[in-house]
């Protein structure tokens, strides 16, 4: 348990030490927020394409901030630490125990970032159920912590991990973001990493409730992220049978 | 072979051997684009842009209009980031030249050339990719302006790749072309006269050259390409400042 708790702390003060990271943590949330309610508040209404309420505008912004600081804070973590991680296993560190303190710091990062954009729209709406908007927030943000902790293992540098996550991020986006401009959305877009989370905020945001079948996605999103991540990771730790990478 | 042109192969060598980072470079132009024309209801929508030198509304298709703000902002985004990156690395290894006996105008002249080359690439795929859905009116107005906005942003990111780390480096270089190209020039969301700090992001003046020079049938922003390009150089002096700085601090 020593090594566990060592570990989070280890990542989380990584983290702190750096103040402009934190600094661009707080702020970023709330331009993404303001500049995409106004910006989608802006698109003129003709026949068949409708203005997005300003709210739903910045819930939609919100959405997207938490998941794309998450998203590149998980590649980061995992590629900046690579080289240290497989010197800790060959030192005794089991891997998993490794990839559980990386994932549970990165869970707690994202945790406070979803505070933040949460109070940034807290400012501007009143949610009908808040602390269910908290917590969807919270996992639309560990989705892409986690996606972004698997594109970290599968493609070790951070400018082709980078490329992959931001286009991601932007397509789902567009797509589960119930983007006025889009038509003939594919059926294949529920599949997307944001789809369910945006629907649970979105029904508990301004109705109050939630729904099953949503909730059980994303939960299982996120148990087949965490395999992935584990199995992924295990193998690019595997340091017997020659000399490592 | 002078000193420059080796390590301007070098950088290419070394970046075209990454087959993984080659491939995203076509592949994430390509299905990004492609998937904006795909899903873009294909309705009229006011746009506001220049005509016969007076401000006017005029009616566009939206994958039209669509097309000529997902481009850039594709080519900006990594252009960006491959800055950003350029600039860490320089950081790490460019000192290093300079002790070897390089001169500081060789090591930036190679590694901006190689920030050229990544720029253009991707320039020359993502505009090709559009020609297949949407040609525009004057289209080598259009790949100017692209240039110039692709350019400014990958010098964007070195400057941010000196003063960032990483991390702080993606998120600005993610979040910055996004809001300005994607949200703040899109004629689609900005329907009356920008306010003035919109003006001054970097995509405000090649923005206006794509909207015109792509959408209506006679180019009336010469003179914003003018102003695309004096702020362009105005990166340029600054990133070649600080990159100067960097590799002489490491």
């Amino acid at each position: 348990m020593n090594r566990v708790w060592t570990g989070i702390r280890a990542n989380v003060s990584t983290f702190l030490r750096t103040p402009l990271n934190v600094v661009l943590a707080l702020l970023l949330p709330i331009v993404v927020i303001e500049g995409w309610g106004q910006a989608m508040a802006g698109l003129p209404s003709m026949p068949t394409v409708e203005a997005i309420p300003i709210e739903l505008g910045r819930l939609l912004g919100a959405i997207f901030g938490v998941a794309i600081i998450a998203g590149l804070m998980g590649l980061a973590q995992m590629i900046s630490a690579r080289a240290a991680d497989r010197r800790l296993v060959q030192t005794g560190y089991p891997p998993r125990t490794l990839l559980a303190t990386r994932l549970a710091a990165l869970g707690g990062v994202t945790v406070v970032v979803a505070a933040v954009n949460y109070g940034v729209l807290w400012l501007t709406i009143s949610p009908e159920a808040p602390v269910l908007t908290f917590v969807f927030l919270v996992l639309a943000g560990l989705v892409y912590a986690f996606l972004g902790a698997l594109v970290g293992a599968l493609l070790p540098r951070l400018f082709e991990g980078s490329l992959v996550v931001v286009f991601l991020a932007m397509m789902d986006a567009f797509l589960s973001g119930d983007s006025p401009l889009a038509a003939d959305i594919p059926e294949f877009v529920e599949y997307f990493p944001l789809y369910h989370p945006k629907e649970l905020l979105q029904e508990a945001m301004f109705q109050g409730t939630y729904t099953t079948g949503d909730l059980g996605f994303v939960a299982g999103y996120l148990l087949v992220l965490l395999v992935l991540v584990t199995v992924v990771f295990g193998v690019t730790m595997r340091t017997s049978g020659g000399w490592s990478a | 072979m002078n000193r420059t042109t080796t390590a301007f192969s070098i950088g290419i060598k070394e970046q075209a051997r990454n087959y993984v980072l080659v491939a995203l470079l076509v592949v994430l132009p390509v299905s990004f684009i492609t998937l904006a024309f795909a899903v873009t209801q294909d309705v009229e929508m006011p746009v506001r842009t220049l005509v016969d030198g007076e401000t006017a509304t005029v009616m566009r298709g939206m994958p039209e209009v669509h097309g000529v703000i997902m481009t850039p902002i594709t080519s900006a985004l990594i252009a960006g980031l491959a800055g950003l990156f350029l600039m860490r690395e320089a950081k790490d290894t460019d000192g290093r030249l300079a002790v070897a006996g390089y001169r500081a105008w060789q090591v930036i002249a190679a590694r901006f050339g190689v920030l050229a080359a990544i720029t253009l690439i991707v320039t020359g795929v993502s505009v090709g990719v559009m020609l297949v859905d949407f040609q525009p009116e004057y289209l080598w107005w259009f790949v100017a302006a692209m240039l110039v906005v692709s350019v400014t942003y990958g010098l964007i990111g070195m400057l941010v790749g000196a003063v960032f780390n990483r991390l702080a480096g993606m998120w600005l270089m993610l979040i910055l072309p996004m809001l300005d190209i994607g949200l703040f020039q899109d004629p689609l969301f900005i329907q009356s006269e920008p306010d003035w700090w919109m003006k001054l992001f970097p995509g405000y003046w090649p923005v206006r050259v794509m909207v015109d020079t792509g959408l209506t049938t006679d180019v009336d922003t010469a003179l914003s390409l003018v102003w695309a390009t004096g702020y362009l150089l105005l990166v340029a002096v600054l990133a070649i400042g600080v990159y100067y700085r960097a590799t002489q601090a490491s």
